[in-house]
């Protein structure tokens, strides 16, 4: 019900004519006496504070993001994010390109240490631990989350073995508890039915949406604390990103997911909490509901309605 | 100007502008067709050239085994020759040769050769019978002839020893009992008879080769064990007196084991030399050959098509399956054939692991740089480094210094003898894998450059390790390009000559580097090459004339090898490449 009307007043935004009054149609209860004036300030590169719904403060946490700047050599990406990610919910981060949403997600296992140029401060905490501790395992901690990609990633080997890989690597030989995580992951990312007759097959010889269903499978197999999707559907058709969607209905609750999406309706779908992030600062974050409905923020509703970006 | 004519004006505009396609206002090299036809015809000419080097070594290649027929000529001057036609060429004679023939001869000869712009056309004969005539080809000119038969009955006798016989049988004698007279009855005797007189031969070898060079390996064993025991504890000592003793008394019993052997193979030897074949040859001289010595012989002019074919198979068995004799100009290549492939594989195995362990340092964990860089040029170049360096630095550091050190330690006792101090099939192995290193690692990099990244990211995020990502993710997808620098080594290698002529291939070797005596592989050995048995062929040969076509023959066996090897690495790269990249998203 409530994603029914959500996306509804979404179609109103977005499909209204470009020169009417949107502020006659969408009730705003912004108190932020900023509201308006967020990307002058931006401009400025005057400090601000983000809008952070207060609907977040009862939330359990999996994930807590202090003050988080990130730099690619000498041009900062990340400005000091402080983000609190709710256990069990879906997160979603929106925003134009180039604004950090991705950077922040492989922030989170902390993927861009790949990168020889990039420098960071600021903490984030998984559960409770320090994900950038000096002498924290970068590996261990990688096997705590899981992470599926823009474009479906899967590895030049059996469907079986790229599903199975995370525990692999953890050298698990027990070909019962193999199969029985084979069987569950898939199950769970609703590929078991079609692939359960070639599971020797090369994962290679699958649809884009199957491989990218079977990379959410290989991203739960080793029961990660949080799913990372970075734009999991930007590569797929509609009804491959349809089913995706479900699939990300179905975790909710198990898992806690946060995601990038530059598909505001999939935002809408499927998300409990939406950030909205603009040229490397979080400038609104609350439930989808009020972010899609009732954003705070002046800039948010600018871009959610589709009139920037 | 209302909006509307501005739309109009412009459309006419592009109109018109597509209205003068028609005529050719584009220059011809703007439009490229000469380049289509630059490039094709580069093309074209790259492919009619490796056509035409295919063509010739098949035309001279195939026919070698070919048993054509035999021309008896007698000419003007006297003499009369028999043998096989093996080229056929125009020519200016000089004019004392004419003077040299009988003057009426020297007249009709002047007449015909005038009616030519005086060019005669001259063949060339395998005339044979070395023995009689000191010389195995012989050319005779179409104005000395006198006259051509065919004679039904002349044999062309293949033998171990002064190349073919050509010549008319006369009598056979098999233990004692002479057939004589009719050719049929002596051909029909000699089918009879000859293969048993051939397995005799083999039998003999086999004593004389296997068996007591197994008697010898167990003297020498016996000796080494001494020296070593001399070495160790000086002469004298107890132990060595021990060991003198052994010596002895295996020597003894070897001395036994040897008389018994010598003893079997004088009884073959004597059963074998009341079997003979006595051949009259064009210009009436009779020689008598030892049945055992007579390999193949075959009345040429008698044959059917059939028969012709079954001759030419059975040379070419022999050519691919037997040793060489004869100064290699005769026989088979077997030993060479073995050696190529035997080294080959051997290379294959040490350059592929080396290579890619390089490229995966040099791509994977060397941080890109200067240092980087300059290895990697270095490793370009080494590329065009001169084959025949590689010999040198092979000969000089791996047989004198590596080698010379291994036989210190290990083989001290055959000393001053070197096992591995010399050219072996290690050491041109290891030569050519350091030859084809750069072929490999090429390759496998740009193939380590081209695996995605997303599935590293993949892998990483998985909480994978940079190694575990590079054993399970990136060499598996990297596999049909590391194949394709395996199959650029092997094309290389199988092909290299020069280097391996300082470092291991010989003209003959006695001994397979693969045998039954432990440990099998006998990487000390030298070897044989077909790349080298073919310059030995074409440049050293004693009989050059005879050994030309086999030149051809082994440069097409070569190729046919290095195919084969090929085709071998491109079905396994096929395989692999449906199993590891199938469709990409």
């Amino acid at each position: 019900m409530i994603a029914q009307s959500r996306a509804l007043a979404l179609e109103r935004a977005t499909l209204a004519p470009g020169h009417s009054e949107p502020h006659a149609r969408v009730p705003m209860t912004t108190a932020n006496p900023l509201s308006g004036r967020v990307f002058e300030a931006i401009g400025r590169n005057q400090p601000f504070t983000p809008e952070t719904h207060a609907a977040l403060a009862s939330e359990e946490l999996v994930l807590e993001i202090e003050r988080f700047d990130l730099w690619y050599g000498k041009s900062r990406a990340l400005h000091a994010i402080s983000m609190a990610v709710p256990r069990g919910k879906v997160t979603a981060m929106i925003g134009p390109s180039g604004c950090g949403k991705s950077t922040l997600l492989r922030s989170v296992n902390r993927m861009n240490d790949l990168i020889d140029s990039v420098r960071i401060a600021g903490e984030m905490r998984l559960n409770g631990d320090p994900i950038y501790a000096p002498g924290q395992d970068v590996i261990e901690l990688r096997k705590r989350i899981g992470m599926v990609f823009q474009k479906p990633n899967p590895f030049p080997m059996s469907i079986f073995e790229n599903v199975i890989y995370p525990l692999r690597i953890d050298g698990e030989r027990d070909k019962h508890v193999l199969a029985g995580v084979c069987e569950s992951s898939l199950r769970g990312a609703g590929l078991w039915d079609e692939v359960k007759d070639r599971l020797n097959d090369s994962a290679l010889r699958l649809s884009g949406g199957q491989q990218q269903r079977l990379c959410i499978a290989r991203a739960i197999s080793a029961e990660p604390e949080v799913l990372l999707l970075d734009e999991p559907c930007s590569a797929l058709d509609p009804i491959a990103t349809g089913r995706i969607e479900d699939l990300i209905e179905e975790l909710k609750g198990n898992y806690s997911i946060l995601m990038v999406t530059h598909n505001m309706q999939q935002a809408a779908r499927t998300s409990d909490y939406t950030a909205f992030m603009y040229l490397g600062r979080l400038v609104e974050y609350g439930p989808t509901d009020d972010i899609f409905l009732q954003p705070h923020l002046k800039e948010t509703e600018d871009y959610i309605s589709g009139r920037f970006g | 100007m209302s909006p509307t004519t501005t739309t109009e004006a412009s459309a006419e505009r592009k109109l018109a502008r597509r209205r003068g396609a028609g005529q050719r206002r584009t220059s011809l090299f703007a439009h490229g067709e000469p380049l289509v036809w630059l490039t094709g015809g580069a093309l074209a000419l790259a492919v009619v050239m490796i056509l035409g080097l295919l063509l010739l070594v098949l035309r001279q290649g195939l026919p070698t085994f070919w048993p054509s027929e035999v021309v008896q000529v007698s000419t003007v001057a006297g003499g009369v020759h028999a043998g096989e036609v093996a080229d056929v060429d125009v020519y200016r004679p000089e004019a004392h040769v004419l003077d040299a023939l009988p003057e009426a001869v020297a007249a009709r000869a002047r007449a015909s050769l005038a009616e030519r712009d005086g060019l005669s056309e001259r063949r060339m004969l395998r005339t044979g019978n070395y023995e009689l005539t000191g010389t195995h080809y012989t050319w005779v000119s179409d104005f000395e002839l006198a006259e051509e038969t065919r004679p039904e009955w002349i044999l062309v006798v293949e033998r171990l020893e002064n190349g073919r016989f050509y010549g008319t049988p006369r009598s056979i004698a098999v233990q004692g009992t002479t057939t004589e007279g009719d050719a049929q009855l002596v051909w029909d005797q000699f089918e009879r008879h000859h293969d048993a007189a051939r397995e005799r031969w083999q039998v003999k070898r086999e004593l004389e080769t296997v068996e007591i060079g197994e008697v010898n390996r167990l003297i020498e064993a016996a000796r080494l064990e001494l020296r070593e025991v001399e070495l160790a504890h000086g002469v004298d000592s107890e132990p060595w007196r021990a060991a003198q003793r052994e010596l002895e008394q295996r020597t003894h019993s070897a001395e036994a084991e040897f008389q018994r052997l010598r003893r079997e193979i004088d009884a073959l030897t004597e059963a074998g030399r009341g079997s003979t074949l006595t051949l009259v040859s064009a210009d009436g001289a009779s020689t008598t050959l030892a049945l055992e010595e007579i390999v193949r012989a075959y009345p040429a002019n008698r044959l059917s098509t059939a028969e012709r074919i079954g001759v030419y198979l059975s040379r070419l068995a022999e050519f691919l399956f037997d040793e060489p004799r004869e100064a290699n100009s005769e026989g088979g290549v077997f030993p060479a054939m073995f050696g190529t492939v035997l080294m080959t594989l051997i290379m294959a195995v040490l350059v592929v692991p080396f290579g890619v362990l390089a490229a995966l340092y040099l791509r994977e964990y060397a941080k890109p740089g200067a240092v980087v860089s300059a290895v990697r040029i270095a490793i370009n170049n080494l590329a065009g480094v001169p084959s025949i360096v590689f010999g040198v630095f092979g000969l000089g550091f791996f047989c004198y210094i590596v080698g010379a050190n291994v036989d210190e330690l290990l083989f001290s006792a055959k000393l001053p003898t070197p096992t591995y101090g010399k050219g072996g099939l290690m050491w041109a192995s290891l030569t050519l894998a350091l030859l084809t290193l750069p072929v490999v690692i090429v390759p496998t990099e740009e193939a380590l450059s081209a695996v995605p990244r997303s599935m590293r990211e993949g892998s990483f995020a998985c909480g994978a390790t940079k190694w575990q990502t590079i054993w399970r993710i990136v060499l598996p997808r990297a596999l049909p390009g590391i194949m394709t620098g395996m199959i650029l080594a092997l094309a290389r290698g199988a092909g290299e000559v020069a280097p391996l002529m300082l470092v291991g291939a010989v003209k003959l070797a006695p001994e397979l580097p693969l045998d039954t005596h432990w440990p099998f592989l006998h990487p000390e050995r030298s070897f044989m090459h077909l790349g080298f048995h073919i310059y030995d062929l074409g440049f050293q040969s004693q009989n050059s004339e005879a050994a030309k076509p086999m030149v051809y023959t082994t440069t097409l066996l070569l190729i046919g090898i290095v195919v084969a090897l090929n085709v071998l690495a491109i079905w396994i790269r096929a395989r692999l490449r449906r199993r590891f990249q199938g469709s990409q998203l």
